[in-house]
């Protein structure tokens, strides 16, 4: 009889799929319902954008994607198996401009993972330059994060999220504390990236303009309690360019996502 | 609203345990009570001598003291410090020089005030005034400085005058931080005035607290401590008090 | 003129007059004798002044190891414990208004005049305000880097090591810096007060006998020793430069300590 452990999963590599997921905050005055029968399926290799106001749960689900917090109901698989911990291999994460270590270079915050798992100096280094030429920071290795500006310190969180060639990456408003053009630059590079890595990618942003302008896919959710309203498909042509969000098809799109929003408010 | 008296209920049982604890080392003789005599005996004693006109007396002198040191180093400092906060060149030239007298330990020049002033009342609020200034300086400059540019500019730009300015943006901006201040200064100013009771002096709380130490008297000596420290904790706790009902200021 | 000039000139012009209002008589040497009888009188008396820097040295090498271990100890677990935290730190910042010199006779009656009762006087100086910087200065540790690094499948071991020690170094750093002057100043000011050996103890004899200029060689050197404290700190600090910026800026704790208040009282 064949050992468990060798039975590939069912569903390949890269697919996410999340099962009537609920999660509840217990406070020492009430218990807040954050998520309520949430589902969603998510295929190899698409840009899937999570978008909704504040307090509709789209951190937290993807936290939950991510291994960092446990659903209180539900399932939720990664590549065909549930994710109780964070597990670099299968999943990468980008957060936010401040969490990379102020007290590291840039190589060494991408090999941080990868030190974790004693992976040798000269594996890591290898691997992080490898890293850093692909989001386009080839020499800058050496840099410690305040040398770096804004752009570059998320290219640096994309390249340590991808440094263990995890199938799946989650980003949680990475291009939140970034100006505007900054912003769209990172949005092309960003989907550049995605382009040449074949990663699936969940994005949670507020920005409707961005959400349209990178998704295959833009699920919106609303508030209290945090559940899926409506789900698009974004069937503007690849490459994505600057004309098209003057665009008929791009502006219906953000109108439809923006009325989701404003009767949730 | 519940959670906060618990804490508070909390706190109150830790410092009975302190007392307990201290009382049964004492009582079971785990500790020397002579060298360590009981909680009880040390606060009966502290009753007793607040009858003494003789500790009423130091206390007053104390307190002229202090309150003489802080009345000059008050105004004084805080004059030097608006000069710094609103003068650039001026900043520049003074703020390192006065961070430098502000790390240096200002005790050590206690000998140099008895050579100039002898042993007696100006020499301890010399000390005083001395230790006191330096934090006054500082804390004003921070004060002014906390003063949000943008609110200058919007009182400027509706037409304020400069007495407008003063008390409806200046004063309500820097109360909580002054405040503060005045908390610390005077923990300086005290500090700086009993020490110099301790170190020379003929009366004086401080002096007294010596004496008992030189005298082996531990329970005069301990209920002395516990005299100021109850004395300090409690002017601190008023002055928060003020603090935390103007804090909505603080953003 | 740059400000810097000006204070260049603030500077030499003081220590100027140091030398020339004394020995114009404008001042009277009892009250500040002028710098070359003061640099004279430590020189002539180098051995005396020498051991009892040793003394003092001593003294505040023990304290400092009590006071900054116990306090970055102490402050890193209550900082780092919400509950705990709520409940003993404003006691932690009340007990700071204390006059903690008070207790100094205490500790004379239980451990007599020797260096004992400076170090344990000095130690308690130097802790409280050593605790308070390290407890405040660890809530500011970014909850960014943390997630992230448990993100990356970080043990508790890992995340100690790699993520929380690191970035509470400039905390630390802080934290020395004031238990440390502190501690200077309570070893001094107890052997001013009752002592029979060290520097304090030699301004204190030194004042008694209305000798001038060996007590300003005495002022000067605890002077010195406060300033080469200080600069060694600073200098670590601008090793350390980078870490600074591992926590949140503008991050004041309210209700406990603000910056001012930890630097050292008289």
């Amino acid at each position: 009889m064949q050992p468990l452990a060798n039975i590939t999963p069912l569903k390949p590599a890269g697919a996410i799929e999340v099962r009537n997921v609920g999660q509840i905050f217990k406070t020492t005055t009430q218990d807040v319902v954050a998520l309520e029968d949430v589902s969603l399926d998510v295929k190899p290799g698409r840009f899937v954008v999570l978008v909704g106001p504040s307090g509709c749960g789209k951190s937290t689900l993807l936290m939950m994607m991510a291994g960092l917090r446990q659903q209180t109901s539900g399932t939720i698989t990664i590549s065909g198996a549930p994710i109780p911990e964070p597990d670099p291999n299968r999943v990468g994460v980008v957060f936010q401009e401040a969490s990379l270590f102020p007290w590291l270079t840039a190589e060494e915050n991408v090999e941080f993972p990868l030190a974790l798992r004693g992976v040798t100096k000269n594996d890591r280094r290898a691997r992080a330059q490898d890293a850093l030429k692909l989001v386009g920071l080839d020499g800058f290795g050496k840099r410690h994060p305040h040398e770096l500006s804004g752009g570059m310190k998320q290219r640096v969180s994309i390249a340590r999220g991808l440094v263990q060639d995890p199938p799946v990456l989650l980003m949680d408003e990475p291009f939140a504390a970034l100006d505007e053009q900054t912003r769209m630059t990172m949005g092309d590079e960003l989907l550049r990236i995605w382009a040449a890595t074949g990663k699936t990618v969940v994005f949670v942003t507020h920005s409707l303009t961005e959400a349209v302008y990178l998704a295959d896919e833009v699920i919106v959710m609303s508030p209290r309690p945090g559940r899926i309203v409506d789900h698009l498909q974004v069937s503007l042509p690849r490459p994505r360019t600057y004309e098209m969000l003057s665009g008929d098809a791009f502006g219906s799109l953000r109108d439809r996502i923006w009325r989701h929003i404003r009767k949730s408010a | 609203m519940q959670s906060g008296l618990v804490v508070k209920a909390a706190r109150i049982a830790i410092v009975v345990a302190l007392f307990a604890i201290w009382e049964i080392l004492s009582r079971t003789g785990i500790v020397n009570p002579r060298l360590l005599p009981s909680a009880s005996d040390t606060l009966s004693t502290l009753g007793e001598l607040l009858q003494r006109a003789s500790v009423r007396k130091d206390l007053a002198v104390t307190a002229t003291e202090v309150v003489t040191a802080f009345a000059l180093a008050v105004p004084v400092g805080a004059l030097i410090g608006f000069l710094i906060a609103e003068n650039r060149y001026f900043a520049e030239v003074a703020k390192p020089l006065l961070f430098f007298a502000f790390s240096i330990p200002k005790s050590i020049f206690l000998p140099m005030f008895i050579l100039v002033f002898g042993v007696g009342f100006s020499q301890k609020v010399g000390f005083g005034f001395f230790s006191t200034i330096f934090i006054v300086i500082m804390s004003t400059t921070t004060a002014v400085e906390s003063v949000k540019v943008e609110h200058l500019t919007v009182a400027r730009s509706y037409g304020a005058t400069p007495v407008q300015t003063a008390f409806r943006v200046y004063l309500p901006s820097m109360l909580p931080v002054l405040l503060e201040a005045l908390r610390i200064s005077m923990i300086f100013n005290v500090t700086g005035v009993i020490l110099a009771e301790m170190y020379a002096s003929r009366d004086g709380i401080g002096h007294q607290i010596a004496t008992w130490g030189e005298n082996f008297q531990m329970k005069q000596l301990l209920a002395g401590v516990v005299m100021i420290a109850a004395i300090a904790i409690a002017f601190n706790e008023l002055v928060r008090w003020v603090e935390t009902r103007c804090s909505h200021w603080r953003t | 003129m740059s400000a810097a000039t000006l204070r260049r000139l603030i500077v030499i012009g003081l220590i100027v007059l140091w030398e020339i209002l004394p020995r114009a008589g404008f001042i009277p040497e009892l009250f500040l004798p002028s710098l070359s009888s003061t640099l004279a009188a430590g020189w002539n008396e180098a051995g005396e002044y020498g051991h009892a820097l040793a003394v003092t040295l001593y003294e505040v090498a023990i304290s400092m190891a009590f006071a900054c271990g116990g306090g970055i100890l102490l402050g890193a677990i209550v900082g780092s414990l919400p509950r705990p935290r709520i409940l003993i730190m404003p006691m932690v910042s009340s007990l700071y208004a204390v006059p903690l010199v008070i207790l100094y006779p205490v500790f004379t009656v239980w451990l007599g005049i020797g260096s004992e009762s400076k170090i344990a006087f000095a130690s308690i100086y130097g802790f409280l305000p050593t605790m308070l910087a390290t407890a405040a200065g660890i809530q500011t540790i970014d909850p960014q880097l943390l997630l992230a690094a448990r993100s990356m499948g970080a043990t508790l071991s890992q995340r100690l090591v790699r993520v929380i020690i690191p970035a509470a170094i400039p905390t630390v750093l802080s934290g020395l810096r004031v238990g440390g002057a502190l501690v200077i100043v309570g070893v001094v000011v107890s052997e001013m007060l009752i002592s029979s050996a060290g520097i304090g103890y030699l301004i204190s004899r030194y004042r008694t006998i209305l000798d001038s200029p060996h007590v300003f060689a005495g002022v000067l050197l605890v002077l010195a020793m406060a300033i080469a404290f200080n600069a060694a700190i600073k200098w670590i600090e601008r090793k350390a430069a980078i870490w600074q910026t591992g926590t949140r800026a503008g991050q004041d704790s309210a209700g406990e300590v603000a910056p001012t208040a930890l630097q050292p009282a008289t």
